[in-house]
């Protein structure tokens, strides 16, 4: 049963077919053959339950935002701005991608807008900048990615709920990891830079910065109203996506008059068929975990490989791989609901701490989610910057090699996320 | 619509309770009637590391088969979206805050995934009549298109 | 498991003692296997009802009868588990009314504040004997292929907040956070607040980030949720209670014999007192735990007799709006149900108080209609 569904999946996937396929056929494929007496309609109301999320629509308005920003001026006159600063540093750009990344993504909540609304912009200058367009886009989706681990982090919310744990301590324990993953993406941005000659502009004097920073001033109250507004709680996540597309269309229409009226609706399809082609994965991703928890397969899994009497070190090995293959397939909240209530009992007589597991769990979710096939992010840049599957994951493996490391060096040494709690 | 809640929160202090449902509203029939527009375009995410690397009469092989068999899948899961909406019409369910239909929330699941089956026949046969590969009916292969792709 | 089952003998049903005794006497039952999904993760108080119910439908049978519970998160939402119970998808369900209100809008009946008493096990009492309750709703529920057996509460839902909530004044442009349930919203307009509804995965850090002020919760959601962390004062308001229904699919039911039939039956008999004991062991215990959190202070209050009166008055005209908007069997429900709880409490809880009589119904007719008029003059 479990290979029909991942042969069926492997091959569609790897004929070229479009990726809703083996989303949608797996699972029906199951129902119809495997699960006798279970209506296929089910699947109907998985797949509409999948892009039921509040925090979901966020997405499609932070595309509509970015779209209208990047078809005007906003978005240039940001970037100049931030150009002033760090163009004259070997990786500069790259460093401020990820840090705009990970910030952006840990209060929207939604690794996915993140892409969109950050990436959109960043890229094209990473380009400008002499980066080929695999590492750019490789960097952006993983920076975001991270944003799981760093608070306020859904994953962690959710798992405090399961395990029983205290959100506040996860919180403080993401901290550690976080900024080590940073300070690798940092490094190996700096390095990066240097190995394939990435041209440094001239620095910019007092005189220039002070300029583009006027130039910059309304569209710096786009970053401002968004992340304040959030974190002083005027607006949720969702809220400050729907901000966002009205900032963007006053300062273009009415300010820069950049944009006229009447492209709006051309902008907005554009924006409905990257919508589209994302949220359509989402769906059938949804009808296929349903199946596949239906089918109990991951307690199944689990059962086989824990063993009797497992040491600390063994049970977060495990957990890190279960975790870790579980996000590449299936969206992180889902799996975190799923498999630590199996995974915490073990943990605990094991010796293991239930906040560095949390941080563990999250950080594999979090490595998961960026690796290929079924990463949403992946397909998320695949349809914001219009590249093929295989462009987007193509400058994954550095990143995907430093998220492995950390994750050893986290798993072994549970002070990286234990430290600060300790210090308290 | 999310504006309007804020805008509105912020000045009267309450809430439009049915935002959130007017907005899963739209996510839904975006999604699925968007299937076809997509197609069309060619905008579908796929991996075509085979695809791209094989011979052409494979490829065009490949160009014909793919797009019947999703046709045949988008129709099957229509029709069990048929299914799903009947039955969720016969209930009589409605939605929490503003009380209207449930089904109206859904009846775009079938019908996008019919036109989506139908546009896929479309690609289907514009590569059975025509001597070229196009990946959409709007979209010819990369390897045959004059104009460079942005 | 265990303690279950013995708890099940000592309250004197005879019964359930004989077969907890010699459950191979159920020898020539048909092995099946079923499902339970709750709405609740593992180790909160309906993964637990839901696990010793299973342990004791196997132990009756002999082991013939196997109950896989499903815990929340693995089968979709609340409301996607309602329909693949009434679809036969799974057997057995916890359904909470909340969840069903647009399906049975007589089930929000649990949503009025301060309609039943302070004391849990009346009200529970209440929930097991209701006429309006067990033969009055039972049948509406039917019709939409819910089977309920049981009734039953989680504990009593208590209010937290960033500040004091003592008196109806304290709420006065209080953001509360509910459910998204047009009575529960009513409720905390006729105080004076600014309901908003949010789902509970962003409630944490709109607590947090003071999107909204407070929650409704029993004590155990509570501090599992962590709110406590997020919130500095916790009122013991007891100004509902969360209840819950253990459900089955109605054709499944029907068709199993009688002999099996009879198991589930005393099964959700026994359970009635251990889901009381379950949500009680476990409020207390994560009571003590809110108390005990130095490194997260929440000042506890409790509500007076007076300041429950003085909310009951502003609640009791929901109560007509729930008469009105409720469902065709919404009145004949709630007027019965008002004069259980008075004569099996002995409290004077406000029956027969408004909305009785024609005049008092158009009075509030009118009212509603300026109140909706208001709210389209703002929009
Ligand atoms: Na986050
Ligand atoms: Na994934």
């Amino acid at each position: 049963m479990l290979w029909t569904l991942l042969g069926v999946m492997v091959i569609t996937l790897l004929l070229g077919f479009p990726m809703m396929i083996p989303l949608i056929a797996g699972p029906l494929i199951m129902i119809l053959f495997f699960m006798d007496g279970l209506e296929p309609t089910i699947m109907i109301q998985q797949m509409a339950e999948g892009i039921s999320s509040y925090v979901l629509i966020a997405v499609p308005l932070f595309i509509f935002a970015a779209d209208i920003m990047t078809s005007g001026r906003t978005s240039q006159k940001l970037l100049d701005f931030v150009g002033a600063f760090v163009r004259h540093l070997s990786g500069g750009y790259a460093i401020t991608t990820a840090a705009a990344c990970t910030m952006f993504g840990s209060i929207s909540g939604s690794t996915q807008a993140t892409v969109v609304a950050i990436g959109k912009p960043m890229r094209q200058r990473l380009l400008k900048a002499g980066y080929k367009d695999s590492s750019a886009i490789a960097l952006i989706i993983n920076a975001s990615d991270v944003a799981l681990l760093i608070p306020p982090s859904i994953g962690m919310i959710i798992y405090a709920l399961v395990a029983d744990a205290s959100v506040g301590d996860l919180f403080i324990a993401g901290i550690g990891p976080g900024v080590l993953i940073f300070i690798f993406f940092a490094a190996y941005a700096f390095i990066h830079a240097k190995i394939f000659n990435i041209p440094l502009a001239p620095k910019a004097d007092w005189k220039e910065r002070r300029s583009v920073f006027i130039k910059a001033l309304m569209p710096l109250g786009f970053p401002v109203i968004i992340v304040g507004g959030i974190y002083t709680g005027q607006f949720t996540p969702t809220e400050a996506a729907g901000i966002s597309v009205l900032y963007a269309l006053i300062l273009e229409v009415f300010v820069f008059r950049s944009i006229k009226l009447k492209e709006i609706p051309d902008i907005a399809l554009s924006s409905g068929i990257v919508t589209s082609a994302v949220f359509v994965l989402v769906a059938g991703g949804q009808a296929f975990s349903w199946v596949i928890s239906f089918a109990r397969i991951p307690t199944m899994l689990t059962d086989a490989v824990i063993p009797a009497d497992p040491t600390a070190l063994q049970v977060l090995v495990i957990v890190a791989v279960f975790f870790f293959i579980g996000c590449m397939f299936v969206d992180p909240i889902v799996v975190i609901l799923i498999l630590t209530p199996i995974f915490a009992p073990v943990a605990t007589m094991a010796g293991v701490d239930p906040i560095h597991l949390g941080v563990v769990i999250v950080f594999q979710a979090a490595l998961g989610s960026a690796t290929p096939p079924f990463g949403v992010d992946i397909f998320t840049a695949s349809a914001v910057f219009n590249k093929s599957y295989l462009d987007v994951i193509r400058g994954t493996p550095p990143y995907i090699v430093i998220l492995l490391l950390t994750s050893v060096l986290v798993i072994v040494f549970e002070d990286i996320s234990l430290f600060l709690l300790n210090l308290f | 619509m999310t504006f309007g809640n804020v805008i509105y929160r912020l000045v009267t202090g309450s809430s439009w309770h049915f935002a959130a449902e007017i907005s899963r509203l739209s996510v839904i029939v975006a999604s699925f009637i968007g299937i076809s527009y997509a197609a069309r375009k060619g905008r579908h995410i796929s991996m075509s590391a085979f695809f791209d690397l094989s011979p052409r009469p494979v490829k065009k092989a490949l160009a014909i088969i793919i797009p019947f068999v999703t046709a045949i899948v988008l129709f099957a899961v229509g029709y069990f979206a048929v299914l799903y909406t009947h039955g969720i019409y016969e209930s009589g369910r409605t939605t929490a805050a503003l009380q209207f239909p449930f089904w109206l929330m859904v009846v775009a699941i079938p019908i996008g995934c019919f036109l989506g089956g139908i546009q896929f026949l479309r690609n289907m046969w514009i590569n059975i009549v025509n001597k070229e590969i196009y990946l959409a009916q709007d979209k010819k292969d990369y390897s045959e298109q004059q104009e460079t792709q942005i | 498991a265990c303690g279950g089952n013995d708890d099940g003998a000592d309250n004197g049903n005879t019964d359930t003692g004989n077969n907890g005794d010699n459950g191979e006497a159920a020898g020539d039952i048909e092995p099946q296997e079923w499902r339970f999904v709750v709405e609740e993760t593992q180790g909160q108080v309906q993964y637990e009802y839901a696990q010793e119910f299973a342990d004791l439908v196997d132990e009756k049978s002999g082991g013939a009868l196997d109950i896989d519970v499903y815990e929340f998160g693995a089968l979709g939402s609340e409301v996607d588990q309602v329909e693949q119970l009434t679809q036969g998808i799974v057997e057995f369900a916890i359904i909470s009314p909340g969840f069903t209100g647009t399906l049975v809008p007589e089930g929000n009946i649990f949503a009025l504040q301060f309609l039943f008493t302070d004391d849990q096990e009346t009200n529970q009492e209440i929930l097991n004997e209701s006429e309006a309750i067990n033969e009055q709703l039972v049948p509406l529920y039917e019709e939409q292929g819910i089977l309920p057996l049981a009734f039953w509460t989680e504990g009593a839902m208590q209010w937290t907040g960033n500040s004091p909530l003592q008196t109806p004044d304290d709420f006065q442009g209080f953001q509360m956070r509910t459910q998204e349930s047009p009575l529960i919203l009513e409720s905390y307009e006729a105080y004076g607040a600014n309901p908003t509804a949010m789902s509970w995965g962003e409630l944490y850090t709109g607590l947090q980030q003071g999107a909204v002020d407070g929650q409704e919760n029993p004590i155990f959601f509570i501090a599992d949720a962590n709110f406590n962390e997020v919130q500095d004062y916790m009122t013991i308001s007891n100004h509902n209670m969360y209840v819950t229904m253990t459900t089955v699919n109605p054709d499944f039911y029907n068709g199993l014999d009688e002999e099996v039939q009879q198991i589930i039956d005393e099964s959700v008999e026994e359970m009635r007192e251990r889901g009381f004991e379950i949500q009680e062991e476990q409020n207390n215990e994560f009571l003590s735990q809110i108390e005990d959190d130095e490194d997260n202070p929440t000042e506890i209050t409790e509500l007076s007799e007076e300041e429950r009166d003085a909310f009951r008055e502003l609640a009791l005209p929901v109560r007509d709006y729930f008469r009105e908007n409720g469902g065709d069997q919404a009145e004949e429900i709630l007027d019965t149900l008002e004069q259980e709880i008075e004569d099996m409490s002995g409290e004077d809880i406000g029956a027969g108080e408004s909305g009785d009589d024609a005049e008092d119904e158009v009075d509030n007719e009118n009212s509603n209609n300026d109140m909706n008029e208001d709210e389209d003059d703002e929009e």
